[in-house]
């Protein structure tokens, strides 16, 4: 790509506007951060500071590592975990099937499959609760694991068909003549060739879950089987909540993922946009 | 791929398993995926439409209404009004985050120094879940203890906490919600901008097209459909969002802030009227459809011209 240089008078109003632009993306972020570092009485103090007077790590200790905050973790990794297995496994299959065969109305059920891409979590979540009351998954760590997994599957084998299409299917017939079966060649050839792919979809399936709230909080009722959105929404709502600890909660929470975007940028923005549908 | 060969030309067939174990039943491939899928999408969408044509009682069936429920939940003086924020909330928002998103894609697209790091920054909010934005931006914007207070009150102006004020609430929300969602325009428009071709706009300024008109004649037809669908994305997430609106200021003061979502969620979750709020969530349902269609038929119907 050719890139010319800006006239200096565009070149400072471009910089210009990025950088309040960048003010603005970080401002929330950053006033969380600060009140994250203040003690309780700074934090009600006027007029407000930026800078804490006297930075503490309190708060930090008392959010993160408080017994119940590490519990929502576990159990959002939990459900991560097994959305994980799920999704994937029965999202590799399907488009695999759908990839290397032909066969009578296989058209149609990729479209009543992509379909369900467009329910929004709000119009089925009230029949999901009755649901997982009435086959006993309500407030257990599954019944959203499953719900997650529905919802994950036809994105994920959107996004695996394309990157199983690019794998050559006479990689998999060599693997046949060598004895495989033709299941057995696509685990064995194929799979470990998508992990662009799979690396894409895991990121996928745990931001969503991460960031989720909804179906955490109408599957799960007990503390013990929250996830970490409901339970910052927990810590809001208690009675007496402190905006020192809070802050420093919400803003842990936000770190897995910016760790994870760091790490993984091009992965990141691949899966991201292929589940930006469902919401 | 020679060894291969050799080996399948010299070696001698090997024993095969049993016939049924080597076919492949794509059928078979496909059905815990579409069984899931069903379970939990197709199953209670219908749930949904049952329940909501009857009376309820937690969650058992109370007798048929017919259309009550919708009756109850749209055409009440409260439904009409819900729908109006719903609608505000939606058009505030997009016109918010698209001339945002759109803008700051065409800006990342130009030579500026540390791209990367503006990119970063600048997609930062796409990563923070809407519950912590709302926290966030409830936590900025208080009138007692936020940093915003303090500007005005340097020229003498006593802020009203916008989220308890009729005037600010909707605003307040508005601009929490757009914060999350330019990020995706953002990125979806640039990624669309980087594929038009430098040699196209080179040539256009060689011909003399002013910098208003490559845009409006190269660079916009390009990204017409990219932002077509960023537009559609953005409307449905803010129109199904539930947590901003319950977190900042759970529909009120006095219902402002109520909308059809959130109405949904509390309906359910908080009166346990299962009947009212099945029905509201296939009017939102069916509305996510309406959505869709009527943008893909605005995006199909001139896509040619």
């Amino acid at each position: 790509m050719t890139r010319r240089r800006l006239p200096p008078l565009a070149s400072c109003a471009a910089h210009g506007a990025a950088m309040l632009a960048c003010a603005f993306a970080l401002l929330p972020v950053l006033w969380g951060l600060s009140t994250s570092f203040k003690f309780a009485g700074e934090v009600h103090a006027w007029p407000p500071s930026w800078l804490p007077a006297t930075p503490t790590l309190q708060n930090w200790k008392d959010a993160v590592l408080d017994p119940r905050f590490l519990r929502y973790v576990l159990n959002t990794l939990f459900v991560v975990g097994v959305s994980l297995i799920i999704s994937i496994t029965f999202a590799l299959m399907a488009a695999w099937a759908t990839v290397r065969f032909h066969f009578r109305g296989r058209e149609v059920l990729l479209l009543v499959m992509w379909s369900t891409i467009m329910v929004p979590g709000i119009a089925v979540v009230v029949p999901l609760y009755g649901l997982a009351v009435d086959v006993g998954l309500y407030d257990t760590l599954w019944a959203p694991a499953l719900v997650f997994s529905a919802w994950l599957v036809p994105t994920l084998v959107w996004l695996l068909r394309g990157f199983i299409a690019a794998v050559p299917a006479e990689l998999e017939e060599s693997a046949q003549i060598d004895g495989c079966t033709p299941l057995g060649a696509f685990v064995r050839v194929t799979v470990p060739l998508l992990w662009p792919g799979l690396v894409a979809a895991a990121i996928l399936v745990f931001v969503m879950i991460w960031n989720d709230f909804l179906i955490g909080y109408s599957l799960t009722l007990s503390d013990e089987n929250r996830l970490v959105q409901v339970g910052i929404y927990a810590f809001m709502t208690e009675t007496g909540v402190e905006y020192g600890p809070l802050c420093a909660a919400a803003i842990a929470s936000i770190i897995p993922i910016v760790v994870l975007y760091a790490l993984l940028q091009r992965y990141f923005i691949q899966g991201l946009t292929g589940g930006a549908v469902k919401g | 791929m020679s060894a291969t060969l050799e080996r399948a030309v010299i070696s001698p067939p090997r024993r095969r398993g049993p016939r049924i174990g080597r076919r492949v039943h794509p059928y078979l491939l496909m059905a815990p995926a579409l069984l899931l899928v069903a379970a939990v999408s197709f199953l209670p969408l219908g749930q949904a439409i049952t329940q909501s044509l009857h009376r309820s009682n937690f969650l058992d069936l109370g007798e048929f209404v017919g259309l009550l429920n919708y009756q109850r939940f749209l055409f009440s003086e409260a439904g009409v009004a819900r729908a109006w924020n719903s609608l505000v909330f939606v058009i505030g928002s997009l016109f918010v985050a698209m001339p945002l998103g759109f803008g700051l894609a065409l800006l990342l697209n130009l030579p500026l120094r540390a791209r990367w790091l503006l990119r970063t920054v600048l997609i930062l909010p796409w990563l923070v879940s809407n519950t912590v934005a709302a926290l966030l931006w409830a936590w900025l914007l208080s009138a007692h203890f936020g940093p915003i207070a303090p500007v005005f009150a340097m020229f003498g102006v006593v802020m009203p906490n916008p989220l308890t004020s009729e005037t600010l609430a909707m605003p307040a929300l508005i601009l929490c919600n757009a914060w999350g969602a330019y990020p995706l325009i953002m990125v979806f428009v640039l990624a669309a901008l980087q594929t038009i071709p430098t040699e196209l706009q080179e040539a256009a300024r060689i011909d003399g097209a002013s910098s208003w008109q490559r845009f409006r004649y190269i660079v916009f037809p390009l990204v017409r459909n990219t932002t077509l669908v960023t537009l559609v994305l953005t409307t449905l997430h803010t129109f199904n969002g539930v947590s901003i609106v319950l977190i900042m200021t759970g529909g009120g003061p006095v219902g402002v802030t109520d909308v059809m979502a959130l109405r949904v969620f509390e309906e359910g979750f908080k009166f346990y009227r299962m009947g009212l709020a099945t029905a509201g969530a296939v009017v939102i349902f069916a509305l996510n459809i309406v959505f869709t269609i009527v943008y893909m038929r605005v995006l199909r119907g001139d896509g040619h011209a």
